[in-house]
């Protein structure tokens, strides 16, 4: 078999099988649940795991490499994982939980002379997960800035009424 | 040679197989997990029990000698006096219809916060203490001694829990865990444990009236320039009456929206309605915060903060108390206003609307009115002259803030508001909102930005229900009538919807008031550009209509 056909035949079984790694991560006591409820809703983190696990088979076959559909279609995973994880390699080890599911499911199977289309698919995967890593630290870098925001927003009629009296100056108020 | 760990080592949570019983994993207090705790000196100016410098991340937390018993004590005398609290532990068959309705598990994931184990924590203990069977086979029914990992365990699980009671809703019993959360908050508290962020306010409320701890003179500074503000828009001044004796009514709100952004422009808001409606009302320096900071620490605490506005009600002889836009205000008012300090003064009459003559039937008892009944009412008697144009750049949904729309039942009033002010407005999906809204992730006195992370997460199923209807329906704004939810829903969407901007529902209110002699508004109360004024328009601004 070809290597497209191969991998397209094994679409189901490759979301499955990522998908399955990911929720083996939470909590025994969690993992039925986020498997079984399928309400986007109800169950986010579910919803939001299908949705990254279509987005990356789509990127790694080739289907769709437009840089900014792959980040949008990663976008809530990956915002989870960072306020999930605070650990990077935890947060985005997730995309290479499908390296061993692809040479299991796809190697033994392939013809000598399409190694090259699958080094293709692996590749993909490498740039996805640098894409991602990108967008994780922007994530961490919106949380300390929600802090910050957050700090002045409290007090911020409070520091221009201190202002106004010269308790502080403009400057420090910034 | 040592080897390099592979990914799959290096992302894993948990072993395949968890080696202990979910009871036995020990609580992490690794940083962002925790709020800080409430200073010594703090609990020591409120007289709370065993004030002592502790850290939550160290090992010793510091514990009272006897700390065993003062705990066994309390839980029993709360379990004589709280008869639902001894019901709570009694009845739950765990069938699980709780356990995935809780935001803090869908967002962290974590079992324990599932609400039906959230409240085993504490049920187990009550297992060995006051159950025969408990008392006789110990573990193996689930009963377990008090040890200080325990207590560790209680303190983690109380904070990451709202008090929102969504999984009160679907326990076919009617469990509340957030009352089960109240009441281990305050067996906490008298072994000295308790945190920053609420115990500082509740400082500043008993001290002070508001939960800045703002002296009463500038704090009628403070409101005076919100009023010049006002005039910057609209062209009037609005009157800032504080204190006034025999005034009819007095009105209370949360003193965040008087110092924070962006719940100042909702405060505005008020300021421009009452004056328009030359409603004869005064503002309170001792009532001034309705927000029950003691609602977080015990019920105690709540009653002494709550007593203040029946006190200064009597002192100022007003007949009724109209109540601003507040969560837990309306929780305390709704649920223990009541019993804690009724009956009202003498002085205080059933509450009617002095401009339409409604009764507000349902606030004979507590003689206080939500100022969304109030707006509501005088929007149906058509009492307003209104141009919801004016915010028609916005394409709102609204949230309903757990308190009162499941503390209380408030789900159509403000929605009656918002359309009437607003042209373009979109639900979010069904099961997250109404009765099931998704709580903003930090209620409850959790609003701190320690725990920004842990905000996050449990704020995410509110996060993705906006960022639904942002995609789906271009939705860019977020209305909530709620002083906290202004405070948290700002960063909750700027991480999981980036571009929907949050407001009270007065801010809105008050951008759509025409006013009598106002003159021509270019901005709105942000003093950010009206986009719908015709720019040949605005050149006209100052000249009164
Ligand atoms: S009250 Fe709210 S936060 Fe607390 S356990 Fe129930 S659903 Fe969770
Ligand atoms: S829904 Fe009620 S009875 Fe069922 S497990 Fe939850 S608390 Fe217990």
């Amino acid at each position: 078999m070809d290597a497209k056909t191969l991998i397209d035949t094994n679409k189901d079984e490759i979301l499955r099988q990522w998908i399955e790694a990911v929720y083996s991560l939470y909590p025994l006591e969690t993992t039925g649940f986020v498997r079984t409820s399928s309400d986007p809703f109800g169950n986010p983190v579910g919803d939001m795991t299908k949705q990254a696990a279509a987005a990356i088979y789509n990127a790694i076959t080739g289907e769709d490499t437009a840089v900014d559909t792959v980040k949008a279609a990663l976008d809530r995973f990956v915002k989870l994982r960072a306020a999930q994880r605070a650990n990077p390699s935890q947060g985005l080890g997730v995309f290479y939980l499908m390296k061993p599911i692809l040479r299991k499911l796809l190697l033994p199977q392939l013809a000598k002379d399409d190694l090259e289309t699958y080094l293709g698919v692996e590749s993909r995967l490498d740039s996805l997960t640098l894409l991602a890593f990108d967008m994780y630290a922007s994530a961490r870098e919106t949380l300390a800035d929600l802090r910050i925001t957050e700090i002045r927003n409290q007090h911020a009629q409070l520091t221009r009424w201190a202002q106004k009296h010269g308790v502080i100056s403009t400057s420090q108020a910034r | 040679m040592a080897k390099l760990p592979t990914p799959q080592q290096l992302i894993a949570d948990r072993p395949a197989f968890p080696d202990k019983h979910w009871l036995n994993v020990k609580s992490e207090f690794t940083p962002g997990s925790f709020c800080y705790p409430a200073k010594k000196d703090t609990m020591e100016l409120l007289h709370m029990p065993n004030p002592h410098e502790w850290d939550p991340a160290a090992e010793d937390w510091g514990l009272p000698e006897n700390w065993e018993r003062i705990l066994c004590d309390a839980f029993a005398d709360r379990l004589e006096k709280h008869r639902s609290l001894k019901l709570f532990m009694d009845i739950c068959v765990r069938c699980g219809a709780c356990a995935d309705k809780c935001h803090f598990f869908l967002g962290t994931n974590d079992p324990k916060n599932m609400p039906v184990l959230r409240a085993e924590l504490l049920r187990s203990l009550y297992r060995r203490d006051h159950t025969m069977l408990g008392k006789l086979l110990g573990k193996t029914v689930g009963a377990r001694a008090w040890d200080k990992s325990v207590v560790k365990e209680l303190f983690y699980y109380a904070y990451q829990c709202t008090e929102c009671r969504r999984c009160s809703l679907f326990c076919p019993y009617g469990i509340d865990t957030a009352e089960i959360t109240m009441i281990v908050r305050e067996l906490l508290h008298e072994v000295g444990l308790g945190t920053h962020w609420i115990m500082d306010p509740v400082k500043n409320c008993s001290f002070t009236g508001n939960h800045l701890g703002i002296k009463p003179h500038s704090f009628v500074e403070i409101v005076e320039m919100l009023a010049d503000d006002c005039e910057i828009v609209t062209g009037i001044r609005p009157k800032t009456p504080f204190n006034q004796k025999n005034a009819e009514i007095l009105f209370i709100t949360p003193s965040g929206d008087v110092f924070a952004d962006p719940g100042i422009y909702t405060f505005m808001g008020y300021l421009l309605l009452f004056h328009e409606l030359d409603l004869n009302y005064t503002l309170s320096t001792y009532a001034s915060e309705g927000g029950n900071f003691g609602s977080f620490t015990s019920f105690n605490m709540a009653k002494k903060l709550n007593a203040k506005m029946y006190a200064e009600a009597e002192r100022l002889n007003v007949k009724w108390i109209l109540g601003g836009e507040c969560g837990h205000m309306w929780r305390v008012l709704n649920q223990y206003m009541d019993t804690y300090n009724g009956p009202t003064p003498v002085n205080m009459v059933k509450p009617v609307s002095p401009i339409t003559g409604t009764e507000f039937t349902n606030a004979v008892s507590t003689k206080m009115v939500h100022v969304a009944e109030f707006t509501a009412d005088l929007i149906y008697n058509n009492k307003l002259n209104l141009d919801p144009c004016r915010n028609d750049h916005i394409i709102t949904t609204f949230h309903d803030s757990c308190n009162p729309s499941r503390g209380m039942g408030l789900l159509d009033e403000p929605r009656y508001v918002l359309k009437a002010v607003c042209n373009n407005f979109v639900e979010m999906p069904e099961n997250t909102i109404r009765e099931q809204t998704f709580c903003c992730g930090a209620g409850s006195g959790l609003n701190t930005e320690e725990i920004m992370e842990l905000r996050m997460r449990a704020g995410m199923p509110r996060g993705n229900a906006l960022r639904y209807v942002q995609q789906n329906h271009d939705v860019n704004h977020m209305a909530c009538i709620c002083a906290i939810d202004r405070a948290t829903l700002p960063p909750l969407a700027n991480y999981w919807a980036p571009g929907v901007t949050v407001s009270g529902l007065h801010e809105l209110v008050a951008n759509a008031l025409v006013m009598k002699g106002e003159g021509k508004r270019t901005l709105d109360l942000r003093q950010e550009d009206l986009p719908n004024v015709e720019p040949d328009e605005a050149a006209d601004t100052g000249e009164e209509q």
